[in-house]
Order: structure tokens, then C-alpha cells, then sequence
């Protein structure tokens, strides 16, 4: 039977967990030119977090963090033309060249498309921990209590 | 303008109004998942015709949709996506307290209601005193 | 009823004295105008979109108004010194809000446009509110208020409306030079207009919130009815006057209230045992006086409506100052318990019978002269007015000395050995009241100045009005003659009823009213309780039900020659199945089924957006509606496999109401195409996304440049429902509720 625990689910999502980055990856610097973006890489990166917690792993950071970096970025990146005297998030336009996908979007926007990724991933996490994937993950009381004190911090 | 997608707009906005007007909190959130999906082909339906895939190096102008009202599109859908788990959230916690997910009667409300009962609001005209 | 310690307050003094300056400083600036025959204009833009600007224009008429309004007001202040006690409470409150009501009514006549006008007419009611309602502890002083403000605040919607039409139909908001109002919808203005006169001044049927208006303290009835509040009607009918000359309703109308008002208030004030109702009453027959004048609409009448303002302020003000003064020396103000006053208020008493003598047109004061210009003014009126108007001055005058010497008699007049007792002799409370009666008696002998200012603030009104003056000594003319005999004919009648000890009549109209107000209030309540029901369906039910309704304009603008039937064929078979998904995603018991067939829905939504040639949309359409299914999985996997109860009662209703929204929103949705409004601008966006964004999919840079702060936005929603997310996660568990 395939439960969360189950060693095919294990095996899935380590399978599934590269090709998913890639993707991640491809989205978010082809959102300039070609469909993708931002959020879209975020989202792909969520799924990827939701499948591993399902099958019992850890994230490698907390939601919380994730948030705070997103905001930051964005913030940052929509403040700092101000400090030069354009208006708030005039962009900077500076080509950067990606292997394979040749030359991709200007510079600000990229930074400003990483922050919305980030809080889209810290916004996925965050519901796993709020609607408490740790139960359906490993139904043991004390991982419960354990999801509660985390998601409460 | 298309038909097809006003008749599909008609068709999600009138199912999501009759689940939003449930009890249920999940079956409420259910209505507004749909709502949204209405008003983004509501708003997709407004901006014209369909065309090309609007990026400028692939398609002219003139054969592209309108790309405004995808940009409001994105919007909208990212949004109805964080209403929807925060209702999640919302529906979660009400069985925690309450054991199911019923949307309950407004207790304020009912106490205003309960206002009408008494005969007089002040007694200003009998007591001169 | 006023306070066991009879010292004044100190503090109150200063409050009083402060508040007291800038009404001093008004008079003296409008006394300099008026003397120089000057004027003045300035004004405050308020909402410049909507050229709605605060305009003043204090010209003589304004001039003379103001010296009264603030006049007294300083006076009134200094009186308010004396006559609270040193544990009154809320004096500063009080202070406050007469200075304000002071400011409010000087703003009324200044107005130079009717939206100024109305502005600060609604601001005397307010005022005027907090000070009737003053004592808030009273239910008396609270109903008093209530009533007030209520009868006012109709007569403000009246005025609102009726100065629209007034602007509508004159094309000006100028009071400066208000043009002549024709046609049809002049008489509803003047009717409109009268009735919130009326309302202000206090006349008949209206007149029943001002004996109520007597729980405010005494300095409030003092003001109140000799510089502002009900001489606010008055003015209102000087100054629109000009506009409405040729309006029969306008003419009759206030000859009916003017002069029914002039009669009830005169039998309501020999009727009375309380001097202050007294002195009201006389308030509301003094006020129909000036109504009947000013609405006649000549020149004669308007110079003696303007005399009789001038000088029912003085002697009504000095008048109110003595009721109070022997309210508070005294203990109480029924005329059947005072007794010998006269002897050990002396000065009070000399006061009041001057202030009496002016008030009954007795020779050699000011309310003389100005009744004898009145009287004049009815003997010259035209036509059928002439005599009916003379008969209806000289009855109401005979009923006012009347009531004068009834008052005067039943406050400071003896009966027996033991006089009442009074505590001692409050100076600021008898220095105003004094001054104000030299000004009664000043006014006769420097008739020719009282003359100049009048006729220059009459000749604002009424070029023609500027040629009359106030006579010393008129001669044996046959208003003369009539004056003298009212006088008479009135002290006897005052004589026989003086001792008349009747008890007070019932406040019928005042209790109607109230009533009238309860039942609006018990009423509301009703409805509320049926709208406030508190079920969350209910009230969606009713919202989309409005929503529906609110469209129904929409189904007339719908043109279905915009429509035409897919862009593709696949269109119509996503279509069908994503509403076949919606429905039974509704239907289903299962609350995994219901998930996953809104997920089912989604993905045929995203199939849409493919046909549209929106690739982003699909991508980001798929994705979120996995995370959404994964989110119902986890989210509602601790709940019933199954809905619970489902509420069939309001089944049809619901269907119908959805169905109905769903419906509307399709016609609005083509309503909104069946009229032209150009092309999208895409050569626009594209050259603006290539140029200034660097990007050649257009739909991403308006979402990253063109909509960047949106986007900023956007996120700092899913920010906060991450938070909110977790925070509800966290308390969940713990059945407990911060």
C-alpha cells in the first residue's frame, strides 16, 4: 500500500525532484521573453517542497525566512531607484546571458522576480505548516506538537 | 465578443454564487475558487477576440490577443490563490474549535436583532424628571 | 434646580472672559464697518474640483447682524460668568460650544453664497443641539435637545432642496444679487424655503421646540432668542425675499405661519407660569411679527422688520438675563411663587420693566419707535393687506402688553408680608442685562443713529427701504393713535389676568413630536433586527439580490450583434465541460470528490486560456490549481469525508439568486462590449514592453514594469496569508480563542 511513508513515494519524489528544478529554473529567467516568470518558477518550487513533506522530508529553510528574503528583494529592488532619483521600481535594464537559453531579462526585474518566487515558495510552506502536513506526513503525537510549536514561531 | 465564454462565465458564476451561500465553509470556498475563475475569463472575454501568444518577438501586434487583460488575469488568479488557502486555513480552524466547518450565525447580530423587542429605545418622553 | 452654592466660579470666569474677546473684537470691527458704511469680502476655497467655495460678504446688512450676534454674545458671555456655580460642571464644555454657536450664526450672515449659507445654518442646529441638550444628564434636557435638532435639521433638508432649485433656476449661488425666480418651480422653493424659516424661527406648527428649548441654561435661552438661532428664519426670509417678490405663495404663506405664530405664541405666553415660557412664548409671537413684515415684501415693512430685529434683541436678551437672575438669587422662576422682588431686586427689576416697556411698545424706548414704523408699515401695505395686516400688528401688540405686564406683575410684584428670599447679588449677572437696557433706552434718543444703521442695512435689501426713518415723536398720526391704544387695551388685559393663577397648559405638539421620534427609533430597530440577521447566507442572498437588481439597467444597453460564437470549436467543448465539472463539483457529497473536481475545473479553465493564446495564464492556472487541490487535501483531510447538513430550506431561493447572478453578469459583461470604445492599445504596450521593459513577452513586463507596484502589491497578500496561515495553524489546535 502506498502510504506517505511508503519507500515508492520516497523513491517518486527523488526522481521527480531534479527534473522539477530544472523547470523551476527554466521558468524563471524565461519569464521575460517567453511565458514563465516568477511566479510561476515559485510555484513549481512549492509543489516540489509539498511532495517532499509528504513524503516526510524537511524543508531546507522555514517558511518565515523565505518570506523575508521574498519581501526584501522585491522591497529592496522597488526602493533603491529612489536613492538615484528615478521613481519606485524604475528598472535597470543590464542583459545577462544564461547558458542555454542564450540572453535572458534586464537586471532589476530579475531581482524583483526572485523575491516573488521567494514568497510564493514561503507561502506554500507556510500553508503546509498551517493546515499541518506533519499529521499526514507521520501521524505520531509528538510531530504534531513538534508542527505546532514551528509553525507557531 | 465570444459567446462561448460568456455562457461559461454565466455557468461558474451562478454555481459559485449558489456554493458561496452554503454553510459550509469548505463548500464556500469551493464558490469562490469558481468565482474567480469566471472573472478571469470574464476579464479575458472583454479584451477581444483570441490571437497569438502576445510576445513581441513572434507576433505582430495586429494578430496578438490583448495582453492587458492577461497581466490583470495573472493578477487575479494569484490572488483568488491566496484567498482560497487562506479560507483553507480559516475552514481548519473552525473544525478545530467547533468540530465541523459551519459557517455560524453572527452572535452580535443576533443580539441587535434582539434590540427590537423592547418597547421604548429611551425613555425620554415619560420621564421628565 | 441650580446649584446650592450660589458663589460663582472663578475658573468659570476665566473661560468666560477668554471666549468673551473675540466676540468683543467682532463687535468693535463690524461696528467700524457698518459706521463707515463699508464692506467686506473674502473667502475660503473648499473643494476647488467642485468650485465650492466658503464666500463672505459682509456688507451693512451683515454689519449690523454681526454687531448683534456678537454683542450679545459678549454680553451673554459675561453673564455666563456670573451665573454658573462653583461646582457647575462642564463650563468650559459650555463655553466652548456658545463661542462656537456664536461663530456659527455670525457665519450665517455673512454667507455670500446659499452653499455657505446652508453650511452654517446646519451649523447653528448642531450647536444649538449640544447646548439645549447641555444638562445630558436630564432625560427632560435630552428630549428637549432631540426635538430640537429633529424639527430643525427637517427644516435644513428643506432648505437644501429648496436652494437648489433656487441655483437651478437663477444660475447664480450668489446671496449678493439674487435674481428674480420665475416659473413653476419658483413656488416650490418659496414654500420650501418659508418652511425651513419657519422650522428655525420657530413658528406655528414648528414653534414646539422652542418652550422645550428652556432646559438649556438660561444664558443659552438669552441668546438663543434674541441674536441667533430663531432670528436665523428671519434672515433667511430677508435675504431669499428679493428673489421670491413675485411668488403669491411665498407672500402668503408667511402671513399664514407669520401671522397664526403672532397670535398662538401671545396666548401660549399669558397661558404660562414660568417666566422663562413666558418669555418664550412672546419669543415665537415676537418672530411671526417679523415674518408678516418681512414677507410682505415692501420697503416700509422691511426697514420695520429690521428695526423690530434690532430691537427685540435688546430687550429679549435683558429680559432672559433677569428670568435667570432670579432663577438663581431666587430658587425658582413661577410666577406664583415669587413674591416682592421688586423690592429686594432692585436693579433686576428695573431692568426688566424697561426691557417690558420696550418689548410692549411703550414710549420713550426703542421697541416704540420700531412697533410704530410696524404699524405704519401695515396701514401702507396694498389692498386687502392693509387692513387685515393692521388688524393682525395691533391685536398681537395688545396680547404682547399683556404679557408684559402679566410678566412683570407675577416676577417682581408683592402679594404678601413674607417676601421670597433671595441670596446675594451676582454682578456679572446684572451688568450685561443694565447695559442692555440703556442700549433700549440710548436707541430712543440717538434715534437718528439707530436710524442710519438701519436703513443702510435695509437698503441692502431694499434700495426703496433706505428713505424711512425712526420718529421720536411721530405726531397724532393715526398709528399713533392705535399705539396708544394698545398699550392701554393691553395693561388692562394684563391687569385682569396677571393674578390668574392658572396651572400650565400640556405640551401637546411637544409630545406628538416626541412620539412621532420614539416610533421612528422603535421602527428602525424593527427593521434592523429583520435585516441584521446574522446568517451569513442571508445576507450573500441579499447582496447578490441587490447586485441583480443593480444590473438591471445593463439588459438595455446589450447589443448581440458584438457577439459571435468561439474562436476555435474546442472552445464550446471546454466550456460545457467546465461548467459539467462546476456542477458537479457542487453536487457531490464527498469532499475529496468536490476537490478533486475543482481541480478537474481548473485544468478545463486553464484549456480555455490555451485557446486564447495565454500560456502564462496556463502555466501559472495549472500550478496553482495543484497546490489548491494539494491544499484541500491536507487542509480538509481532518474533516468528515462527507459534507455536513445540508440546509434544504433556502434551496429555490439560493438557486434563483445564483442563477439570477450568473445571468446578470453575462449582460453586463456584453453590455459593456456593445458599446464602442476603441481598440486595445498592443501597439503600445509591445513597443513600450521592448523599449522601456527589455522583454518581448508582454504579458510578464506590464505585470514586472508597467504594473510593478500591483505586483508589489500582489505579494504582500500572499505574504500576509502566509502569516495568517500559519498564525490560524498554530491556534488551531489548541481550542482556544485570543
Amino acid at each position: 500500500m502506498i502510504t506517505p511513508r511508503s519507500p515508492i513515494v520516497a523513491l517518486g519524489v527523488g526522481v521527480a525532484a531534479p527534473p522539477a528544478v530544472l523547470v523551476a529554473i527554466y521558468l524563471f529567467f524565461a519569464g521575460h521573453n517567453q511565458p514563465g516568470g516568477g511566479f510561476a518558477a515559485g510555484l513549481v518550487l512549492g509543489a516540489l517542497v509539498a511532495l517532499r513533506a509528504i513524503a516526510g522530508r524537511r524543508a531546507p529553510a522555514t517558511s518565515t525566512t523565505l518570506l523575508w528574503i521574498g519581501a526584501g528583494l522585491a522591497a529592496g529592488v522597488a526602493v533603491l531607484p529612489v536613492a538615484f532619483g528615478d521613481a519606485v521600481l524604475d528598472q535597470r535594464v543590464v542583459d545577462v546571458t544564461v547558458p542555454l537559453l542564450g540572453k535572458v531579462k534586464s537586471g532589476t526585474a530579475l531581482v524583483f522576480d526572485a523575491g516573488v518566487a521567494a514568497i510564493v515558495v514561503g507561502l506554500v510552506m507556510a500553508v503546509l505548516d498551517g493546515l499541518g502536513i506533519s499529521r499526514i506526513a507521520d501521524p505520531s503525537p509528538e510531530s504534531e506538537t513538534a508542527a505546532k510549536v514551528e509553525g507557531g514561531s | 465578443m465570444n459567446a462561448t465564454l460568456v455562457v461559461t462565465v454565466a455557468g461558474l458564476v451562478s454555481v459559485g454564487t449558489y456554493l458561496v451561500t452554503a454553510r459550509s465553509l469548505s463548500r464556500i470556498i469551493l464558490g469562490f475558487s469558481m468565482l474567480g475563475h469566471g472573472a478571469v475569463l470574464a476579464l479575458l472575454s472583454a479584451g477581444g477576440p483570441a490571437g497569438e501568444t502576445p510576445l513581441a518577438d513572434r507576433s505582430s501586434p495586429e494578430e496578438m490577443s490583448n495582453p492587458l487583460p492577461q497581466a490583470l488575469s495573472l493578477t487575479a488568479i494569484v490572488i483568488s490563490f491566496g484567498l482560497t488557502l487562506f479560507l483553507l486555513a480559516l475552514a481548519r480552524r473552525q473544525n478545530a474549535l467547533s468540530g465541523d466547518d459551519l459557517v455560524e450565525d453572527d452572535l452580535e447580530d443576533r443580539r441587535v436583532a434582539l434590540l427590537a423587542n423592547e418597547e421604548s429605545p429611551e425613555p425620554v418622553s415619560e420621564d421628565a424628571a | 434646580m441650580i446649584a446650592s452654592d450660589t458663589t460663582p466660579s472663578p475658573a468659570g470666569r476665566a473661560v468666560f472672559g477668554l471666549a468673551a474677546l473675540p466676540l468683543a473684537g467682532l463687535t468693535v470691527w463690524a461696528t467700524a464697518l457698518l459706521a463707515g458704511d463699508g464692506s467686506a469680502t473674502f473667502s475660503v476655497t473648499w473643494v476647488a474640483d467642485l468650485d465650492l467655495v466658503i464666500a463672505f460678504h459682509i456688507g451693512p446688512m451683515a454689519a449690523l447682524l454681526t454687531v448683534i450676534v456678537a454683542g450679545i454674545g459678549a454680553l451673554v458671555m459675561v453673564y455666563s460668568a456670573g451665573y454658573f456655580s462653583k461646582d457647575a460642571e462642564g463650563v468650559v464644555r459650555f463655553a466652548v460650544t456658545l463661542l462656537a454657536f456664536g461663530l456659527a450664526m455670525i457665519g450665517l450672515v455673512w454667507a455670500d453664497s446659499v452653499w455657505t449659507l446652508f453650511l452654517f445654518w446646519e451649523l447653528t442646529s448642531i450647536t444649538s443641539f449640544l447646548l439645549v441638550g447641555f444638562r445630558n444628564r436630564r432625560a427632560e434636557a435630552r428630549a428637549a435637545a432631540r426635538r430640537a435638532f429633529m424639527i430643525t435639521a427637517a427644516g435644513g433638508l428643506a432648505l437644501l432642496a429648496g436652494l437648489v432649485i433656487l441655483v437651478d433656476g437663477t444660475g447664480t449661488d450668489s446671496l449678493q444679487s439674487l435674481p428674480q425666480l420665475e416659473g413653476s418651480e419658483a413656488g416650490i422653493a418659496a414654500v420650501l424655503v418659508m418652511i425651513a424659516a419657519a422650522t428655525k424661527s420657530a413658528q406655528v406648527p414648528f414653534h414646539v421646540w422652542l418652550p422645550g428649548a428652556m432646559a438649556a441654561p438660561t444664558p443659552v435661552s438669552a441668546y438663543l432668542h434674541s441674536a441667533t438661532m430663531v432670528k436665523a428664519g428671519v434672515i433667511l426670509v430677508a435675504i431669499t425675499g428679493p428673489a421670491f417678490t413675485d411668488v403669491a405663495v411665498w407672500k402668503n404663506l408667511g402671513l399664514a405661519l407669520g401671522g397664526a405664530s403672532m397670535l398662538w405664541g401671545a396666548i401660549g405666553a399669558l397661558r404660562h407660569v414660568d417666566g422663562k415660557q413666558i418669555l418664550a412664548w412672546g419669543t415665537v409671537s415676537q418672530l411671526g411679527l417679523m415674518i408678516v413684515l418681512l414677507s410682505l415684501g415692501e420697503p416700509k415693512a422691511t426697514f420695520a422688520a429690521l428695526s423690530i430685529i434690532v430691537a427685540h434683541a435688546a430687550f429679549k436678551a435683558a429680559l432672559f438675563m433677569v428670568v435667570g437672575e432670579v432663577d438663581v438669587r431666587a430658587g425658582t422662576r413661577d410666577i406664583r411663587e415669587l413674591d416682592g422682588l421688586a423690592r429686594s431686586m432692585p436693579i433686576a427689576f428695573a431692568v426688566a420693566a424697561v426691557s417690558g416697556a420696550s418689548m410692549a411698545g411703550v414710549p420713550p424706548l426703542l421697541g416704540f419707535m420700531a412697533k410704530e414704523a410696524a404699524i405704519e408699515a401695515g396701514l401702507k401695505s396694498k389692498g386687502f393687506g392693509a387692513v387685515a395686516v393692521t388688524a393682525l400688528i395691533v391685536v398681537g401688540s395688545v396680547l404682547t402688553a399683556a404679557y408684559t405686564l402679566r410678566f412683570l406683575i407675577g416676577m417682581f410684584g408683592g402679594r404678601s408680608d413674607t417676601p421670597t428670599e433671595v441670596s446675594a447679588r451676582r454682578w456679572p449677572m446684572t451688568m450685561p442685562a443694565v447695559a442692555l437696557t440703556v442700549l433700549s433706552l440710548g436707541g430712543y434718543v440717538a434715534a437718528g443713529t439707530v436710524t442710519t444703521l438701519v436703513t443702510r442695512a435695509a437698503g441692502t435689501l431694499d434700495p426703496a427701504a433706505a428713505e424711512f426713518a425712526l420718529l421720536r415723536w411721530p405726531g397724532f398720526t393715526v398709528a399713533f393713535g392705535l399705539s396708544a391704544g394698545i398699550v392701554v387695551v393691553g395693561a388692562a388685559l394684563g391687569l385682569v389676568l396677571a393674578r390668574e393663577a392658572s396651572s400650565p397648559p400640556a405640551a401637546i405638539g411637544a409630545g406628538l413630536v416626541d412620539r412621532g421620534i420614539d416610533e421612528v427609533v422603535v421602527t428602525a430597530r424593527r427593521v434592523t433586527a429583520q435585516v441584521q440577521h446574522g446568517s451569513l447566507p442571508v445576507y450573500l442572498v441579499v447582496v447578490m439580490g441587490v447586485a441583480t437588481l443593480a444590473v438591471a439597467p445593463f439588459w438595455f444597453a446589450v447589443d448581440l450583434d458584438v457577439l459571435y460564437r468561439w474562436d476555435t470549436p474546442v472552445q464550446p467543448i471546454l466550456g460545457l465541460a467546465v461548467v459539467v465539472a462546476a456542477i458537479v463539483t457542487a453536487r457531490i457529497d464527498s469532499r475529496l470528490g468536490a476537490a478533486l473536481g475543482l481541480g478537474g475545473l481548473g485544468i478545463g479553465v486553464a484549456g480555455l486560456f490555451a485557446t486564447y493564446g495565454a500560456p502564462d495564464l496556463v502555466i501559472t492556472q495549472l500550478l496553482v490549481e495543484t497546490v489548491v487541490v494539494v491544499g484541500f487535501v491536507i487542509g480538509l483531510g481532518h474533516l468528515t469525508r462527507r459534507f455536513p447538513w445540508a440546509d434544504r430550506r433556502w434551496l429555490v431561493t439560493r438557486v434563483v439568486i445564483s442563477v439570477a447572478t450568473g445571468v446578470s453578469v453575462a449582460v453586463a459583461l456584453v453590455a459593456s462590449r456593445s458599446q464602442p470604445n476603441g481598440t486595445p492599445p498592443r501597439e503600445a504596450l509591445v513597443t513600450e514592453a521592448v523599449q522601456t521593459g527589455g522583454g518581448n513577452n508582454v504579458v510578464n513586463v506590464i505585470l514586472t514594469d508597467a504594473r510593478g507596484l500591483d505586483t508589489l502589491g500582489e505579494i504582500v497578500v500572499l505574504a500576509v496569508v502566509a502569516i495568517g496561515v500559519v498564525a490560524l495553524g498554530a491556534a488551531g489546535g489548541r481550542r482556544r480563542i485570543a
